[in-house]
């Protein structure tokens, strides 16, 4: 069930393999990819919970689970590695003969070879995401994004550099691809892991790969425009007065820019439109000009 | 653990093994060991070389490279040697100071703790390793932000240190009192241990490495491990180094904040007055202040890395008395 697809001989220490734990055969084919990055730890452990699922009850067709791409980023506790400081996300589609780090871009766009495919992320350690699907404004990915019955879809249009990323690979390949994401990088967040699991078991029902688990709560289905970004005027320690999923009104207080010496409030930060708290910051001290948060308007 | 292996080939008595002296266990699984490479032989002295405490000083990793296979082509050796040729590879391999994920100096970590996190039970471990050595050497490479001559520096008051460290092949000697970090450094947990260092922060300088690593052998050759052949170049055309004291080092340091561009290069000799280089204010092209030498001497650490503040350590000078 466990193979390693690509392994690299390194200097000091162990060598890097790429892993890929299998379940099923034949059609249909979907491929979960996690750990591109070694801080996004919640993505892990949703993989991991699928795959608990997966072992429990077998599914109709094929299912491809990375769980860990970037093990030794997570060994060192940080995003990039594990080659040359190089962003694995930012490596495709890669070659076989080439840099160490495309050549596991390369190893893992082969492994990866399904109709539709996933890429789970968690927010960046400064923030907290609403768990999301983010998929193109339109085509076959939308009715699948939406399948999954995350709390927020967003659609954004599609980009010509998505190519060097992993999503964007696999749709030039031809596969119809999704990115999730939830919750803060660097910490564990079980509630999320468990909804972004459950997202991906509603997509695998939809897909007539196995039964579907409850529904879940639609909170919003977005695009760019309908997406309000927040940020502060001047910098200080941000003290939010909401947390992730919350509804929100016009004039709603947010939270405040407070002097990191003293303590008095520099700037408040409201609402402006009605909607779900979808990311807010969570690492507090924030340059002027910085993402405090992102509302979903409804 | 690695499993200890003889190596092939020897037609003598000499004995090769490498084994795991600590394990790290990573998250992922992925352990990493802390290896001691020991060549025995016949009786004789316990001779300790380390490299590799800080990961960005890969000269000390390229001279025990150099020293292992000068050792394995020896038919002959009276005693044991033990090459720990990296001590830190988690750091050694991303090519940084400091020990990656707990962030922190190994060499500001010794003795160690049996039960700490990894830093602190590697620390641990090598001094439990090293401490039976009659003799320990250890390898830097140059400071970070530096270049430096080939020097040798010893613990006050331990002739027998100060006498080996003179057939290091290094130009200098330095003998040094106790630093106020000096307890919780990997040297200070041994009596008769010599530092080598030279060369430029984070990088192979040509030469460098052949010369420490003649400079060990030599040192070996003097214990009578090795015989005098397997040293690379006669002892007789070694240089003697100078024998210098922290009253002969005089610090260089800044007295603006800057970008220092050097004027002279590490090993120079200087006249008292000498232009060792300015502090500049870069984006409006200015000239903030002119280092001039304050003695006649020689250069033996010069800062490469130019981003100064006010008190950064611009050069060690050695001033003739």
């Amino acid at each position: 069930m466990s193979e390693t697809v690509y392994s690299a001989e390194v200097p000091y220490r162990g060598t890097y393999r790429l892993q890929r734990l299998r379940f099923g055969r034949g059609a249909p084919h979907l491929a979960v990819v996690a750990g591109q990055h070694g801080n996004e730890l919640t993505a892990v452990y949703a993989v991991n919970l699928l795959a608990s699922a997966l072992r429990a009850q077998a599914p109709h067709g094929t299912v491809d689970l990375v769980p860990l791409a970037n093990t030794f980023g997570v060994d060192e506790g940080r995003k990039l590695g594990p080659f040359d400081d190089q962003d694995l996300n930012q490596s495709f589609p890669g070659r076989a003969d080439g840099t160490a780090m495309e050549r596991v871009a390369h190893a893992l766009l082969e492994a990866t070879q399904a109709e539709v495919c996933v890429d789970v992320h968690a927010g960046s350690p400064l923030m907290e995401e609403l768990p999301q699907v983010r998929m193109p404004l339109e085509g076959p990915e939308t009715e699948l994004g939406r399948a999954m019955g995350l709390p927020l879809v967003w659609r954004r249009p599609t980009r010509s550099q998505d190519g060097v990323e992993l999503v964007g690979a696999w749709r030039l390949r031809g596969a119809r691809a999704l990115r999730v994401t939830g919750g803060q990088g660097a910490t564990l967040d079980k509630q999320v892991g468990l909804e972004i699991a459950n997202g991906i078991r509603r997509l695998m029902a939809h897909m007539g790969m196995s039964a579907a688990p409850r529904p879940g709560q639609l909170l919003g289905d977005v695009s760019d425009e309908d997406v309000h970004v927040l940020r502060c005027e001047a910098g200080g320690m941000f003290v939010p007065e909401v947390t992730v999923g919350e509804r929100v009104s016009p004039g709603y207080l947010l939270g405040r820019i407070v002097a990191p010496v003293g303590g008095a409030t520099i700037e408040e930060i409201r609402a402006t439109h009605a909607g779900v708290v979808m990311s807010l910051r969570r690492y507090p001290m924030a340059h002027a000009q910085e993402l405090l948060l992102r509302i979903a308007c409804l | 653990m690695l499993a200890p292996c003889a190596a092939a080939g020897y037609s003598g008595e000499v004995e090769e093994s490498q084994t795991s002296i600590c394990r790290v266990e990573l998250p992922t699984h992925n352990d990493v060991d802390v290896v001691r490479r020991r060549f025995t032989g016949t009786s004789g002295p316990h001779v300790a070389v380390l490299a590799g405490i800080r990961g960005d000083t890969p000269e000390g990793v390229r001279v025990l490279y150099e020293v292992t296979r000068l050792l394995r082509g020896l038919s002959d050796l009276a005693g044991t040697v033990d090459i720990y040729p990296c001590a830190n590879p988690l750091a050694a391999y991303a090519g940084v100071h400091r020990w990656p994920f707990f962030e922190v100096d190994l060499n500001r970590r010794f003795p160690g703790r049996a039960d700490g996190h990894p830093p602190d039970r590697v620390a641990w471990e090598l001094v439990q390793q090293v401490a039976p050595a009659d003799v320990v050497i250890e390898l830097r490479g140059a400071d970070r932000a530096f270049r430096e001559v080939l020097q040798a520096h010893v613990r006050e008051g331990v002739p027998r240190a100060l006498d080996l460290a003179t057939r290091a092949n290094v130009e200098v000697v330095w003998v040094r009192r106790p630093g106020t970090m000096e307890p919780t450094t990997f040297a200070a947990q041994f009596e008769t241990v010599m530092v080598l260092e030279g060369g430029a922060g984070n990088r192979l300088s040509e030469g460098v490495a052949s010369e420490l690593a003649t400079g060990v052998m030599n040192v070996l050759a003097t214990l009578q491990v090795v015989p005098e052949e397997a040293v690379p170049v006669h002892w007789a055309t070694l240089e003697r180094p100078r024998v210098v004291t922290d009253d002969h080092v005089l610090e260089f340091q800044c007295d603006h904040g800057g970008v220092f561009l050097p004027a002279v290069q590490a090993g120079a000799t200087i006249a008292a007055g000498d232009l060792l280089g300015t502090v500049v204010e870069p984006l409006g092209a200015t000239e903030i202040a002119r280092c001039c030498a304050p003695g006649a001497g020689r250069v033996l650490a010069l800062r490469e890395q130019p981003s100064v503040h006010t008190g950064s350590l611009l050069a060690r000078l050695l001033i003739d008395p």
